[in-house]
């Protein structure tokens, strides 16, 4: 690299010190600033998007050019396939298995680390650990390994291989989520360390006990935070897709139990070559999923209570 | 909205993405070939077809100094994912292993090179006519047939000789093969084969036996949902008494003998192609036979030879001479078809299929005598699948999953085929 021999950028410090630039000129050094972002923003976003739309009215099989068919994919994906509609009760079904159970073991770390003394580093590190690991197709793989029969699971309990059961194979691709619940836990810890200890003191001297004091206390005081937890794992677990691919070798099975929406997204448009089809079932899952953010913020107005509203 | 922004257009990001990362991983390959042309050529296969084709190629790279050859790999489920991304995203291996499924869909997509346009380097003049049209579409020669092959039932002639139950002869129908396995499950205590519902090769092979075929001329749907709930229910009832593979082993099938019943020691035959089959000797080591395939009530044989897989070049290869040398090379060389031998199917080369018959050994013999004691018996193939079979052969595992795990009685999941490969077939 030579670039570091070179001077920094020539400043015409003698007309305009850097405090008092034109406001055109700070304006332009915010937009090369921001270059890297809106350029990204532009090519790989706006445009893919409006690609995907315009896709997703065409028969596009990736090979030959896109043959304009109006609705076609969305009548269809709504009345003529069956298995659309499994996937859509799968995602559901992962939906509120996964988000409860993982957002409450974060929370439940995170009130035990809270109080820990010694080692708290190691342990917030430790437990975060598979958020960072989990993402990555090898510890997939190792879940597969675990749950396959005669892995270990099937070796500790007895109860066979979970991946081949369709009754209990979103359960082991959920638990491969709820798993990696580092993200949601280090909020969480933020959150509680805002609660000012004098609420808890005030509280202990009314007689609180500690159950009454986390319901009284902690929640109320922690539901922000909850709240943009919730909102965050849930439009992620709507679009999970890595554990269920690798965890059912890819396929969405058995028996279509783990064939979450963003898989059988993947399977149309990758191994079927139905671009279009896919590209359909994008823009609807991008609705459900702003319409099931909307809801959620509207049902907040009665549980999220900011500490600034409690002042008036 | 975080998050948001992902959806919406995840499925041309997927594709920027996935080109971005295969096109670092070739960009990594070349840097590392020291100035030599690098091809990249993939196929499907076991680990005995893959310590053998590194043998050739490393041979052919000893011939061509300059030419560096990057293979890779996998079972054939993983690979037909892989290369499909692979095409769809302009990147297609330089020499790429084709099923027949793939030919007419990549060919049409504009993903295979014309080999006309390479036809010096490429010689096909010592390959049987009939054989070599099955690589064309639409009057020009996309590919070429590497192996002639035909499907088998493989068994572990260890256990059936052990169990007392009559070996299968020279030819059996599907009630006999059901009854052999019936009494090989009572004798063993363990399913005497794996389930054949989830198999469309296997459909296809009993619905032939009635002089039916999967697709029609025109490419439409050959069979009604009447046929296939009749197979369903014939292996359905199979394996609710045990006789064949329970759900549980049929859905780990991948195309990897390692995980099919025989396979990992849970049944005692198997359905699969011929010269794949070498691949049980590294988990059965006692050894396996192959027996003909079941034919109808009446005798027809729904079996055929096929031409097992096919070589294609990449149409956007930046090496296309290169490449067809190695087509070639792997296709017309004499010492490369003694390492090859039989397994990638009996070669299609006749001068070499003459002089190396005599000198096949270990299975490459079994499979070579396995073919001719088919010879003559066989009816002829049908014409090159459309180009929805590719998908349909997942939907059809798909769907009988819905019958092995009792979610779907035969005639809903046979229902529910029938209007999906219709969508497909039309599109």
């Amino acid at each position: 690299m030579t670039t570091t021999q070179t001077p920094a950028v020539p400043v015409p410090a003698t007309t305009a010190p850097p405090g008092k630039r034109p406001k055109r000129q700070r304006e332009g050094a915010a937009w090369v600033f921001l270059s890297p972002w809106v350029l990204g923003a532009t090519v790989l976003t706006l445009l893919p998007m409006a690609v995907s739309l315009y896709l997703s009215f065409t028969d596009y099989d990736l090979f030959n050019a896109p043959r304009w068919v109006g609705l076609r994919n969305y009548t269809q994906m709504f009345t003529e396939d069956p298995r659309y509609w499994r996937s859509v009760t799968t995602t559901l079904t992962y939906v509120v298995i996964a988000v409860p159970l993982q957002l409450a073991l974060a929370l439940v770390v995170a009130l035990a680390l809270k109080n820990m003394r010694r080692g708290k580093g190691f342990y917030r590190s430790a437990f975060y650990a598979p958020s960072l690991l989990g993402a990555s197709m090898s510890i997939a793989l190792v879940w597969r390994a675990l749950f396959n029969d005669g892995g270990t699971v099937d070796h500790l309990t007895g109860s066979g291989g979970w991946i081949n059961k369709p009754g209990w194979a979103l359960l082991a691709v959920a638990l491969l989520t709820v798993w990696q619940f580092g993200a949601p836990m280090v909020i969480f810890l933020a959150g509680l360390q805002q609660i000012p200890a004098e609420l808890y003191e005030a509280a202990a001297v009314d007689g609180a006990g500690k159950w009454r004091q986390f319901v009284s206390v902690t929640v109320p005081m922690l539901s922000p935070v909850l709240f943009f937890n919730l909102v965050l794992q849930t439009i992620q677990a709507f679009q999970v897709f890595t554990p269920a691919f690798a965890v059912s070798a890819g396929k969405g099975g058995p028996a279509d139990s783990t064939l979450v929406y963003t898989l059988y997204l993947y399977d149309r448009g990758f191994v079927a070559s139905h671009m279009g089809y896919a590209s359909a079932m994008a823009w609807v899952l991008l609705i459900v999923i702003g319409a099931v953010t909307a809801v959620l913020f509207r049902t907040s107005r009665s549980w999220v209570f900011y500490a600034s509203e409690g002042d008036r | 909205m975080p998050g948001h922004r992902t959806k919406g257009f995840c499925a041309s990001a997927a594709a920027l993405a996935l080109c971005a990362v295969l096109a670092g991983c070739g960009g990594s390959g070349e840097s590392a070939g020291g100035g030599k042309v690098v091809l990249r050529y993939t196929w499907w296969g076991n680990p005995d077809r893959a310590a053998r084709t590194e043998q050739a190629v490393a041979l052919f790279e000893k011939e061509h100094p300059n030419v560096r050859v990057q293979t890779s790999f996998s079972g054939y489920d993983a690979y037909k994912q892989k290369l499909a991304i692979q095409a769809t995203g302009g990147d297609a291996p330089d020499v790429m292993q084709l099923d027949y499924r793939q030919i007419d869909q990549y060919a049409s997509g504009h993903v295979l090179l014309d080999l006309g346009k390479v036809e010096d380097t490429l010689h096909t003049d010592e390959i049987d006519t009939g054989l070599l049209a099955t690589g064309r579409v639409n009057g020009r020669q996309y590919a070429i047939p590497q192996g002639r092959g035909t499907e088998t039932v493989v068994y572990d002639t260890k256990a059936w000789k052990d169990s007392g139950v009559p070996l299968p002869g020279k030819s059996w129908t599907w009630s006999q093969w059901a009854d052999a396995m019936r009494e090989l499950a009572e004798k063993t205590g363990r399913p005497g084969s794996v389930d054949p519902g989830q198999s469309e090769d296997a459909f296809e092979v009993w619905l032939r036996g009635q002089g039916k075929a999967l697709y029609t001329k025109d490419n439409r749907l050959g069979f009604t949902a009447d046929d296939l709930t009749k197979w369903w229910t014939f292996t359905d009832r199979l394996r609710r008494e045990g006789v064949v593979s329970p759900a549980e082993q049929t859905t780990q099938l991948d195309g990897s003998v390692e995980n099919t019943p025989l396979g990992r020691g849970k049944a005692t035959a198997d359905f699969n192609w011929d010269a794949p089959s070498s691949g049980y000797l590294a988990l059965v080591p006692t050894g396996v036979t192959l027996a003909p395939m079941p034919s109808g009530q009446d005798g027809t044989p729904g079996q055929y030879f096929k031409p097992s897989m096919f070589l294609g070049i990449g149409a956007h290869t930046s090496h296309p001479e290169q490449a067809a040398a190695l087509v070639d090379f792997l296709l017309n060389d004499d010492q490369a078809a003694k390492i090859l031998g039989a397994t990638r199917g009996i070669p299609v080369n006749e001068t070499i299929r003459k002089q190396t018959a005599s000198e096949l050994k270990d299975f490459d013999k079994t499979v070579s005598d396995f073919q001719s004691s088919l010879e003559g018996t066989l009816k002829d193939p049908p014409q090159a699948p459309p180009s929805g079979d590719n998908a349909l052969q997942t939907t059809f595992q798909r769907d009988y999953d819905q019958v092995s795990y009792e979610r779907m009685s035969p005639r809903e999941a046979a229902e529910n085929y029938v209007t999906e490969a219709k969508a497909e077939l039309r599109s």
